[in-house]
């Protein structure tokens, strides 16, 4: 018993990542997550206001110019699914996105 | 001299500018043009909508073209408020009209991806995602009242 409670909270801790937001780029492209444990993702921007949306998980994050926002969620389907920027944010906003790898 | 050839050189420049002067297209003229669009030009008939036509998607489309059409379009996508919809030729069409409604959903992504040359409708591609553009059509079947969206906040500052 000893044992298992620090593993179980190690097991619930969520996953924190951090993504830079700046025109038409997001840092990292890529990010990858295991299905069933939870995520914590933080959304940055260094430049002009800037969104973040999975419309498979119900995620709209929407950052100020040169704010922070963050959002919880557990993965529950496996896939790669793309992530748009859903606020304007000039020339090259359309081509603006990240993948989000959820594996097993 | 110079001054002579330069004065000459304005006038022909002038002449020629008010030969290109636009005016208004006939009736003739229009349906024609709107007949070659709608099957001719204008491509991408059979492509549907891969987002579902719900409430939410209407939103997401009316959120977007808030963003980027409302400057010629208006709010309702009904010319409301555009200050320039009179002085402009060829006109800019009412999106709830039927010649533009008759468009299938994938003409009408088309057009927002590729714009329509030689009006004043530009490309949208990269500018908005596929899935924005795509939401915006979902938008464009189910307009508001003319009107009831008031004037785009651009014309109104």
């Amino acid at each position: 018993m000893a044992i298992s409670a620090p593993i179980a909270w190690a097991q619930a801790a969520p996953q924190r990542i951090e993504i830079t937001a700046r025109r038409s780029v997001y840092t990292p492209g890529e990010i990858t997550v295991k299905k069933g444990q939870p995520v914590i993702l933080v959304l940055k921007s260094t430049d002009v206001g800037h969104g973040l949306r999975f419309r498979e998980f119900g995620i709209n994050l929407q950052v100020k110019a040169g704010g922070s926002v963050q959002v919880e969620f557990t993965p529950d389907k496996t896939g790669d699914f793309i992530g748009h920027c859903s606020v304007f944010c000039g020339p090259g906003h359309g081509s603006m996105e990240i993948t989000l790898h959820v594996v097993d | 001299m110079r001054n002579y050839s330069n004065v000459t050189a304005s006038l022909v420049l002038l002449a020629e500018l008010a030969g290109c002067r636009a005016t208004p297209p006939g009736k003739l003229e229009t349906a024609t043009v709107t007949f070659a669009e709608h099957h001719f030009f204008i491509r991408n008939k059979e492509q549907k909508n891969p987002l579902p036509d719900t409430p939410a998607t209407r939103e997401d489309g009316k959120e977007a073209f808030s963003h980027y059409c409302v400057a010629c379009h208006g709010m309702d996508g009904q010319n409301t408020g555009v200050p320039f919809v009179d002085h402009i030729s060829p006109s800019i069409p009412s999106l709830a009209s039927p010649d533009v409604q008759r468009y299938t959903d994938g003409q009408l992504k088309w057009i927002l991806d590729n714009g329509i040359s030689p009006s004043g409708m530009p490309g949208s591609k990269g500018t908005l995602s596929d899935e924005e553009l795509w939401s915006i059509v979902a938008y464009l079947r189910h307009l508001p009242p003319a009107g009831s969206l008031g004037t785009p906040d651009i014309y109104t500052h």
